[in-house]
């Protein structure tokens, strides 16, 4: 029924982009609860750092944590995001936010940043270990943070969970593994050096077996049915799942794309890609489906891009690369490029001769599509283009690639690359 | 949707995978799309968007010279700001991510609308979290706000020290020779208003296809095509016009526009007449000479100059040295690496030496000296300020120095040390 089917993808889809629940990842989740959970209850202040590959994992976690939190007892959460609070000031201000002391901070007027943070902080001070409600910092690009002058806003945190102030917790968020070393030593001293690492997979099982049964959770609709949906329409869109997990080819290709990459991103970039090629013709998702997402995967950017040139173009990077390979890889100009151009013109009486404007034109959107870039020398400002220095970004392998492929191509040029140099 | 497919033939795939992303909400977090010049990207995405009445802004990058013009023009097309004396609206102002993102949360029912952003790669110039904050958007802004990237360059350049997530990728590949030629057809009704004779559809087919082989080496953007196809149809008719040849004669017109073509493929992209390809530089006759000297000056090494420039320099040893330059490679030639400076005294010698009669040195010489360096033939590269020992390099290339020697008859190969090997 097509009611069902545009239903079924619609809440996949949905369950695939928002869905805020984490599987597995028992004992992480019990940690921080715990943490949480004594910050809240009993007024111990505390910092943490969550480090796990990019994918909104960590957040969802502590969403989750959070989410079990709620009604325990009362607390306020300030949250802070690195891409948006690029600086102190900003992240003060939204703090002040957070903590609905904006009527406190209203009539003031603060000379400076610092004025402003002890106003704030004499505000969490004054409250005893008791008295007052804790306050739940989550920092989300942590390592956003680290780069904020003198890292005032960390060292204070931190400085705050350490003392027997207003009971606070500093949940820090990142991806970087490195992230202890950005920290300056007098905030490191502060922290208290608590890290857990969230990987994907897990040591139970094999990779193999992790990826597919992400793939069943996130695809395999669940025994309460979700508005709209029959029960007869999801029993065949399960059985169809169960079936497309067992199929050996499918687990062939899982293996292939773990073998690029294993995250909850890449998986989750990959079934919405099949759950948005579902139409109403054909409604059921196949191993084919599966194997023409992963090949879109696959291909290299690079040779696309090298694809859509024109012959004059492919002409110049073969060019260049042949200046790389003779020169050593050493930078070459506009001028370089042009003469050797223009030998092989000559030398081929069915090259057009174009003339050296429109070449330089070529040359500039080579640029523009950055399959070269400029290096960077003394005094190269000052130069003319024709004479600024370039390298080049491809590798040979993609230029072979995509001469191999492009279609229509001279075969001069063909030959050009083939050809043996030395 | 069968009008957009029928107005952009050849993007068929390209529109059937924007419509499975965009037909039903929920709507990817962010795409990619990423395709040559006029390959059809923008116009494409906003047809599409338009059709199914979603709400999109749509920006182009190079109009934002920095982010807050970005985040302004965004919010103001997403909330309908329209500039009207009679409902005033107020303008949004916004400075940073953190406003844009808190601002965007307000505007009504800002769920499920669009952010067009065309070139795409500008962003990297913006803050360092412009571009994390919009491929990240849904997750800062918690409301459902796609984000669609139109650029040229390669996902992979984006890559930087800042964790991206990954959006969703739409190629659009560069059209083939026969989809130009078919595209192309479509302006038939303008090459109809252009012509003075009556054509018809054929005459134009044959036309192209004796016009398309010409220039599609050189170039493969469309739009460029389209305008040199226009620019030349009137020459093409013009035999048939003057009643010479029958309109079915296609190999005489052939013969006929085939030198018009080559003339015109060396101002392709310059948009300038091809019967004046670059404007004929007049220079007084002494100016000639001093720019002759200039450029020998500024291609040479001055240790040359004794054996170049005076009649009796005394038998030079050979030296390793020589040997060894003289089987320099090309590329090190310093008419590749271009021009060197030179002091003004240095310049006079050449030029006294170089020139035939005996001419005083006067003021007149010196204002022809500051008015090559006007005319940016001569630039300046020693400090504005200091006024002697002022150093100069020739900005002219070696052709147009060839024409000038030949002018006034003088041979430049004879003079650089490049060509005469000593």
């Amino acid at each position: 029924m097509p009611g069902d089917f545009e239903a079924i993808v619609k809440y996949l889809k949905e369950k695939v982009l928002y869905s805020d629940e984490v599987v597995g990842k028992e004992k992480e989740k019990k940690q921080v609860l715990n943490l949480l959970r004594r910050t809240v209850v009993d007024g111990e202040s505390n910092s943490m750092l969550l480090i796990g590959p990019q994918g909104a994992e960590t957040s969802k976690l502590v969403n989750s944590v959070l989410k079990e939190l709620e009604g325990l007892k009362d607390y306020i959460i300030v949250e802070l995001h690195g891409l948006l609070h690029t600086d102190d000031r900003l992240a003060l201000k939204s703090i002040t936010f957070q903590l609905n002391l904006d009527n406190a901070v209203d009539g003031k007027v603060f000379g400076s940043f610092a004025e402003n943070l002890a106003f704030l902080l004499a505000c969490l001070r004054t409250g005893g270990k008791e008295s007052s409600k804790s306050v739940i910092f989550i920092l989300q690009a942590f390592d956003l943070f680290c780069a904020h002058h003198n890292q005032t806003l960390l060292y204070n945190l931190f400085d705050i969970s350490q003392s027997a102030q207003t009971p606070i917790c500093v949940l820090g968020l990142t991806c970087r593994i490195d992230v202890i070393q950005l920290l300056e030593k007098r905030v490191k001293s502060r922290f208290s050096h608590r890290q857990m690492f969230l990987y994907a997979g897990s040591e139970e099982t094999s990779d193999l077996d992790f990826a597919l049964d992400r793939m069943a959770w996130y695809l395999e609709l669940p025994p309460k049915c979700p508005v709209g949906i029959t029960s007869k329409a999801r029993d065949a869109w399960n059985l169809n799942v169960q079936e497309l997990l067992k199929n050996k080819k499918f687990r062939a290709v899982t293996e292939r794309m773990i073998g690029l990459e294993l995250s909850e991103q890449i998986l989750k970039n990959v079934l919405l890609k099949c759950l948005y090629s579902l139409t109403n013709t054909d409604q059921l998702l196949t191993v084919n489906q599966f194997e023409k997402e992963l090949e879109s995967l696959e291909k290299d950017e690079m040779v696309q891009v090298l694809q859509d040139l024109s012959a004059l173009e492919i002409c110049l990077i073969v060019a260049m690369q042949h200046h790389s390979d003779i020169y050593d890889n050493s930078p070459m100009n506009f001028e370089m490029v042009y003469t050797r151009y223009v030998k092989f013109a000559h030398k081929h009486s069915s090259m057009q001769n174009v003339q050296r404007p429109v070449v330089m034109k070529a040359f500039e959107h080579i640029e523009a599509i950055e399959l070269i870039a400029m290096v960077n020398q003394q005094g190269s400002a000052k130069l003319q283009k024709e004479y600024q220095f370039f390298k080049l970004l491809v590798t040979p392998q993609q230029i072979s690639e995509a001469i191999g492929k492009m279609q229509g191509l001279p075969t001069e040029i063909v030959q050009w690359w083939n050809s043996s140099l030395i | 949707m069968d009008a957009l497919s029928k107005s952009f033939p050849g993007r068929e795939p390209q529109i059937a995978q924007l419509l499975a992303y965009f037909r039903a909400a929920p709507y990817p977090p962010a795409v990619y799309i990423r395709g040559g010049p006029s390959s059809g990207k923008c116009a494409i995405v906003s047809g599409l968007l338009g059709a199914l009445r979603i709400r999109h802004a749509l920006v182009d990058l190079v109009e934002c010279y920095s982010s807050k013009v970005l985040f302004e023009l965004v919010l103001n097309q997403l909330s309908g700001h329209r500039v009207d004396p009679a409902v005033g609206a107020p303008f949004a102002a916004c400075d940073h991510l953190m406003d844009f993102v808190g601002q965007l949360g307000r505007i009504e029912d800002v769920d499920g609308s669009v952010v067009v952003l065309r070139h795409a790669e500008e962003l990297r110039k913006l803050e360092a979290n412009v571009l994390a904050g919009f491929l990240g958007l849904r997750q800062l802004t918690r409301v459902r706000v796609s984000v669609v990237l139109l650029s040229e360059v390669a996902f992979e350049k984006y890559y930087h020290k800042l964790n991206l997530s990954e959006p969703l990728k739409v190629h659009f590949p560069q059209y083939s020779m026969e989809q130009l030629l078919h595209i192309l057809q479509l302006d038939f009704p303008h090459a109809e208003q252009l012509s003075a004779v009556q054509v018809d559809r054929e005459f134009h087919r044959s036309y192209l296809s004796v016009f398309l082989p010409v220039f599609y080496r050189a170039c493969r953007d469309l739009s460029e095509l389209r305008h040199m196809s226009r620019k030349h149809f009137a020459q093409y008719c013009q035999p048939v016009l003057d009643q010479q040849l029958r309109a079915q004669d296609s190999l005489a017109l052939w013969k006929r526009i085939a030198p018009i073509f080559n003339a015109a493929t060396s101002v392709l992209y310059l948009r300038v007449s091809s019967k004046h390809p670059g404007q004929g530089l007049e220079l007084p006759f002494y100016s000639k000479y001093l720019l002759i000297a200039a450029y020998l000056a500024s291609y040479n090494s001055s240790t040359d100059d004794k054996r170049l420039f005076m009649k009796f320099h005394g038998k030079k040893r050979k030296t390793r040295h020589d040997i060894e330059r003289k089987n320099k490679p090309s590329a090190h030639l310093n008419t590749q690496i271009g021009p060197k400076a030179f002091t003004l005294d240095r310049l006079l010698a050449i030029f006294y030496s170089i020139l035939e009669d005996k001419v005083g040195f006067n003021n007149h010489l010196l204002i022809q000296v500051s008015s090559l360096v006007q005319l940016q033939l001569l630039s300046l590269a020693s400090d504005e300020c200091s006024l002697d020992e002022r150093k100069y390099k020739c900005n002219v290339n070696f052709e147009t120095i060839q024409t000038i020697a030949r002018m006034v008859g003088f041979n430049v190969r004879k003079f650089l040390t490049d060509f005469s090997h000593m």
